[in-house]
């Protein structure tokens, strides 16, 4: 039969004997399974653009933990007052003793 | 799986075996395990001039003539020859003694006039336009007096020159001056090359100069960064991030560290950012930095914000040394090939071998202090060469290694095996006389590897005598 595969050794002659090559004029019954979402909770924001990072991973991490040293001051504050609305970063009042 | 480490088994393998993604480098180098510089030629016969370093391209060898007022550049080549008879199993012919069968001359230019001198320690190469960076200057003047807003103890030099030089020709583009100044140009410490960025770090005043090297082949100045060491509070008030709460209690304890304060070493982190190395004078001068306290910053110079600051006692900042070491040592416009110089933080041996370290110290603050002593990174001070890759050769890194440096003489051949079993001996390098050396004298010997070809000269200093040059190739 005019088979895609031609006169290729097989070790099975009757392996393939089931295979129809595509005829460009039978239209193929098969279509790719396609998947829906079915929830859009992790779309991505519309206005969201994706760049690269200017700042290479170790300066990053430099800037990162400044902030987060920073950071402890501002919730331990917050953590006293819950109720308190505004967001104004406060000064701690205690010393606190940070290490390197 | 079995993999033939046989040449020829390899080739083949290449042609029919894509290696996993992101490996070519690693896979091409490989065959650095076959071609191997075994062949030792001792003792040629080459003029008697300082040879520096090959660049980092593998285009041009940088010597200096013995008066140290002239700079020689040189293209290496391969040594040929042929011969007429069927069967070519002979010895290497004279010629093969000789320096010029394996260089040609290529420039020569006189840099230095009168009573300044080419600081041979250093020079810097831009790969990207075949740049090379050299230095003149005059007779360094100790206990000079400090006068100009000078550091006191730091020594003078009347005059200290920067040129520019495009290595094909010879053409001396640019040149910058400075006066009655100090700038550490001793293995390149003082001096960190970035792209087409330039610090250079006046020590006597205490100014990071920024020099732009534009591609027309001139220096320009971008900024200069006086740290103002004895206006401390300026500086604590720009890194106020960490230090303000803590330092509430310990300012005053440890005031009079802080404001004795010097700019010790410079690197770029990256185009905006520079890692600023201080400590006191006294731990400059003494060169022994293990007793004195140093400290880091992170400073964007955008902003003209120190970002971080660290005692050299900081485990965070030994985390990020450890874990981050490449990001100290590489810059962005670097070509391929030299991200691969073997770190412990892209190479596991080297890790290991870190790890080691750690678990003898006697105390880890120690350790801390140790390893980050190698922090701030000099530029180009270390070879890309791949025989000094520890995932394919393991050596004595006290008697070779990929950093720059001369090192006591050794009259034992250093051997190189390979990391990958069967663990064998592929090559020694032999520094020396073949015999040995007869006399005792103190020597040292410094290596110079090309970046890619199985080639490297390995020279031998005696005091006083003309330094001994051996050539080690594959045949």
């Amino acid at each position: 039969m005019g088979s895609l595969f031609g006169d290729w050794p097989s070790f099975d002659p009757h392996n393939f004997s089931h295979f129809r090559p595509s005829d460009p004029s039978n239209t193929s019954k098969m279509t790719p399974t396609t998947y829906h979402p079915t929830h859009s909770r992790t779309l991505p924001p519309p206005d969201q653009v994706i760049t690269t990072e200017a700042k290479n991973i170790l300066i990053r991490n430099f800037y990162r933990r400044t902030e987060e040293k920073l950071r402890p001051k501002r919730s331990a504050s917050e953590l006293l007052n819950p109720d308190h609305g505004s967001k104004q970063p406060r000064a701690s009042a205690s010393v606190t003793d940070l290490s390197d | 799986m079995f993999r033939s480490s046989n040449v020829a088994a390899r080739v083949f393998e290449r042609q029919i075996r894509t290696p996993p993604p992101g490996t070519s480098v690693h896979s091409a180098r490989e065959f650095y395990e076959n071609l191997v510089p075994s062949h030792t030629i001792y003792d040629i016969e080459c003029p008697d001039h300082f040879f520096r370093k090959f660049t980092d391209d593998g285009q041009f060898l940088i010597s200096f003539s013995r008066n140290q007022q002239e700079l020689i550049v040189y293209r290496p080549r391969w040594l040929s020859f042929s011969c007429r008879e069927e069967d070519c199993n002979h010895d290497l012919p004279p010629k093969a003694r000789r320096f010029d069968s394996f260089f040609t001359q290529q420039s020569c230019v006189s840099l230095a006039s009168s009573n300044e001198l080419i600081f041979k320690d250093f020079f810097l190469y831009m790969e990207s336009n075949q740049f090379g960076i050299f230095t003149s200057t005059t007779p360094p003047i100790h206990d000079a007096p400090a006068f100009e807003g000078a550091i006191p103890g730091v020594p003078l030099v009347e005059k200290i020159t920067f040129y520019l030089i495009r290595l094909e020709n010879g053409d001396i583009l640019d040149k910058k001056v400075f006066h009655n100044d100090f700038v550490n140009l001793s293995h390149n410490m003082g001096v960190f090359l970035y792209d087409n960025l330039l610090a250079i770090v006046s020590l006597r005043f205490q100014t990071i100069h920024i020099l732009q090297i534009r591609e027309s082949g001139n220096l320009v100045d971008v900024r200069a960064i006086g740290l103002f060491c004895r206006e401390d509070d300026e500086l604590f008030l720009n890194s106020n991030a960490q230090r303000i709460h803590s330092l509430k209690k310990k300012f005053f304890f440890h005031f009079q560290d802080y404001v004795d304060l010097i700019i010790w070493k410079v690197q770029f982190l990256d185009r905006h950012h520079l890692l600023i190395k201080f400590g006191s004078v006294d731990g400059w001068l003494s060169r022994n930095a293990d007793h004195h306290p140093a400290f880091f910053a992170v400073y964007n110079m955008e902003t003209t914000e120190i970002v971080a600051f660290y005692q050299n006692s900081s485990e965070e900042l030994y985390q990020f040394f450890e874990q981050f070491c490449d990001h100290f040592h590489v810059a962005s416009g670097t070509p391929l090939y030299m991200r691969f110089i073997s770190s412990q933080s892209n190479n596991i041996h080297a890790l290991e071998q870190l790890k080691s370290i750690k678990a003898k110290a006697n105390s880890f603050p120690q350790f801390v202090k140790k390893m980050l002593g190698s922090v701030a990174y000099t530029c180009q001070s270390q070879s890309p060469s791949p025989y000094f890759d520890q995932s394919l050769f393991r050596f004595d890194e006290k008697l070779i290694s990929a950093t720059d440096r001369n090192r006591l003489s050794t009259d034992h051949p250093i051997k190189f095996i390979t990391r990958r079993r069967p663990c064998t001996l592929k090559f020694k390098i032999k520094p020396g006389p073949e015999a040995g050396n007869a006399d005792t004298r103190t020597k040292r010997i410094s290596f110079l590897f090309h970046p890619f070809l199985p080639l490297a000269l390995s020279i031998q200093q005696t005091p006083y005598l003309q330094p001994s040059v051996n050539i080690h190739f594959r045949r």
